[in-house]
């Protein structure tokens, strides 16, 4: 079984290779040995990672669980496989029409740099005004919407311009 | 189940103005609802303390167990029709605590007309115990009413779901082993006098309460016979001669005494095991629904931050995320009971329906609790969505809805138009409870659409009469069609008529929505099976 875990905003895949006689893991395919996992007098826990001895303590929160390791603390999230379907999808270079309709507004322009989640067209159809926002961050490359012209089905609406590489 | 992240910003202006236009829509329903409650003529509340009467709220205090909370269900019927002269429609409904039983708490209004019954007083009774029946509730009729509003009779006595309906409930229920019990304070005159005759146990209070088929003018009338209220039907005779009442009450209190003791004996059936767990608050403040939603109908806003501010601990398990995105189904916890939800992100397409119908099949499978949050403006039109089947896709929907064996509960979050509203478990679809937000509206299609429709059909009428458009008269009746349609879009006039059990504070959804999912585990589930689906 693959976990997800979601370290401050991270994704890490873990895979459990062997819990016994030591837990070994699969962290985004590097290999950990984990030993010892003991209650220290302090209340803290104290364990061996490769070889290496590590201090640390943990406090669950609302969210999931926080670590504090060397001096930082760390908020750490078990990922729902069910919650990272929805997510996928995402990336895309173009935004385009879900259904027919009218353009109302057309907020960004060519050359606009974008972030993730932000509006660029408001279009109506069936009387109702939908927000088409931008898959991804980015840069406007093209608007091919006109406030108050009708579309099609599945039309390019916008396009981003194809992320730098690195 | 993982927790929904909300991308809401409450610093936003978007954010902002929506939550001045809610609350808004809210501090006047709040206004409505406590004129209905409490604003009465001065001399009626004189002539109920003269009676030695207490008003009709402090009697459900009364009768309530202390501390536990009351689900008053359609507090604003009547309140477009009458002249306004029929505030609540002369009545109180609504689910509460006695003697640690969960009942359907009933009670007439005697400062109004005397506690008449107006047509949609009866059609509020007859939902009331039609809410009793469908979740095995006992009841408990707090009664004192002149009988049904004369002037009006046509309007409430011969049709099927008019007068006649109550007491044929009334028998329903009893037959079922629901059972009620009848609190005579004031006169049950005429049809109303059956209400203690077909409850299992009555209670009577001694010089006000009086139960007669007709009474001292009716009989006057009729006969010549000269006769007083008590000699007619006061506690004494019923009690001790006619046996059509229990117990005589020295007073209301009294009465409300006794009355506790008698559903204190009742035994306590069965309850359906729901999938439960511990209870959590949702982790969204509820109060940012007032931003989320738009103050303008037309506007689309994503559910899930709706959903987020509704579940326990916000936590929602998505099923098919990635298809039919426009319609959001998944499980989450409300009080700890286990629902399945389906709300609405936009129009219904051919996947979205598939999608909802399968959901609901699983849901019956699962023996899950169907919650719907309705904001839907249709199913897709266009020759496209024709082709591909959207009539026969959006009927597998209204299959499935409608054959579920699982209690269903709908909130009315913003539009309801056209079938939408079907599939989506409008009305007609049985739902054990329907709650609207002030902001709701509904209709076979919007004002605007049917203004713009009617103004064509004119103009062509025009033309084909070979004069000129007048631009003018068209204006006109434009306007006039979209004042009348807003009127009767508004959640006001649905909730008058009671196509549904009430107008709710947003913010009080969660708790309405855990009363009614408690209420429902009453009644067993339904029997499994669905017709033919269309495929």
């Amino acid at each position: 079984m693959v976990l997800k875990l979601d370290l401050d905003g991270t994704v890490h895949n873990v895979t459990i290779l062997a819990r016994r006689p030591h837990l070994v893991l699969s962290i985004d395919g590097r290999r950990h040995v984990v030993e010892g996992l003991d209650e220290a007098g302090d209340g803290s826990r104290a364990l061996t990672l490769d070889g290496e001895p590590v201090a640390f303590a943990r406090a669950g929160s609302a969210d999931g669980v926080i670590v504090r390791l060397g001096g930082r603390s760390f908020a750490l999230r078990r990922r729902d496989a069910a919650a990272d379907a929805s997510a996928a999808g995402g990336g895309a270079n173009v935004v385009r029409a879900p259904m027919p309709g009218t353009v109302i507004v057309v907020h960004k322009r060519v050359g606009d740099s974008v972030q993730r989640g932000e509006t660029i067209v408001t279009i109506e159809s069936m009387k109702l005004q939908m927000k088409l926002d931008a898959p991804r961050d980015g840069e406007i490359a093209e608007i091919a919407a006109r406030e108050g012209e009708g579309f099609d089905k599945d039309a390019v609406l916008a396009r981003l311009a194809a992320p730098a590489e690195g | 189940m993982s927790r929904l992240q909300s991308s809401i910003n409450t610093a936003s202006a978007d954010f902002r103005r929506n939550e001045a236009h809610n609350r808004r829509l809210v501090a006047e329903f709040r206004a409505k609802q406590e004129a209905a409650r409490h604003s009465r003529p001065q001399r009626d509340l004189e002539r109920l303390a003269r009676q030695q009467k207490m008003p009709q709220r402090k009697r459900i205090e009364m009768l309530l167990d202390p501390g536990t909370p009351f689900l008053e269900l359609s507090s604003l019927a009547g309140n477009m029709a009458y002249g306004g002269e029929s505030p609540s429609a002369s009545s109180i409904v609504g689910i509460g605590m006695v003697s640690g039983r969960e009942v359907m708490i009933r009670a007439d209004d005697p400062t109004v007309k005397g506690g008449a019954w107006y047509p949609l007083t009866v059609k509020k009774i007859v939902r009331a115990l039609d809410i009793a029946m469908e979740n095995r509730l006992p009841v408990v009729h707090l009664c004192d009413s002149a009988g049904g509003f004369l002037q009006l009779q046509s309007e409430l006595f011969p049709d099927r779901y008019m007068g006649g309906r109550i007491f044929r409930n009334q028998s329903m229920l009893s037959k079922m082993g629901v059972k009620q019990l009848a609190l005579v304070f004031g006169h049950c005159t005429a049809g109303g006098a059956y209400i203690p005759g077909l409850s299992d146990y009555s209670v009577i209070v001694r010089g006000t309460g009086a139960v007669f088929l007709g009474g001292p003018p009716l009989v006057k009338a009729a006969t010549g016979e000269d006769v007083t209220v008590e000699e007619l039907g006061g506690a004494e005779m019923h009690t001790s001669v006619s046996g059509t009442c229990d117990y005589p009450a020295d007073s209301e209190e009294h009465a409300i005494e006794i009355g506790r003791d008698i559903v204190s004996q009742w035994d306590r059936l069965p309850r359906w095991e729901a999938q439960r767990e511990a209870p959590e608050e949702p982790f969204y403040d509820p109060a940012e629904i007032y931003g989320i939603v738009p103050d303008d109908i037309k506007k689309a806003f994503d559910m899930r931050e709706i959903i987020a501010r509704i579940v326990d601990g916000s936590r929602f398990h998505e099923y098919k995320p990635a298809y039919g995105t426009t319609l959001v189904c998944g499980f989450a916890n409300i009080w700890g009971f286990k629902v399945g939800i389906l709300a609405n992100n936009g129009v219904l397409f051919n996947d979205s329906s598939i999608k909802g119908a399968h959901f609901i099949e699983l849901c019956n499978q699962n023996n899950t609790p169907l919650v719907f949050l309705q904001n839907i403006t249709g199913y897709m039109v266009g020759r496209e969505y024709e082709r591909r089947g959207i009539t026969k896709d959006g009927a597998k929907m209204i299959m499935a809805q409608s054959c579920s064996r699982v209690p269903k509960f709908t909130v009315m979050c913003n539009g309801s138009f056209g079938a939408g509203n079907y599939g989506m478990c409008g009305r007609a679809f049985d739902g054990r409870f329907l709650f609207s937000w002030p902001n709701h509206q509904i209709g076979v299609m919007g004002g605007d659409q049917a203004a713009n429709t009617l103004a064509e059909v004119k103009a062509n009428q025009m033309k084909r009469n070979g004069g000129a458009v007048d631009k003018g008269e068209i204006d006109k009746l434009w306007d006039e069609t979209r004042k009348a349609y807003q009127e009767q879009l508004s959640a006001y006039y649905s909730t008058s008529e009671l196509w549904d059990d009430g107008i709710i504070d947003p913010l009080d959804t969660r708790n309405a929505l855990g009363v009614a999912i408690s209420a429902s585990l009453n009644a067993p589930l339904g029997e499994p099976g669905y017709g033919v689906f269309r495929f």
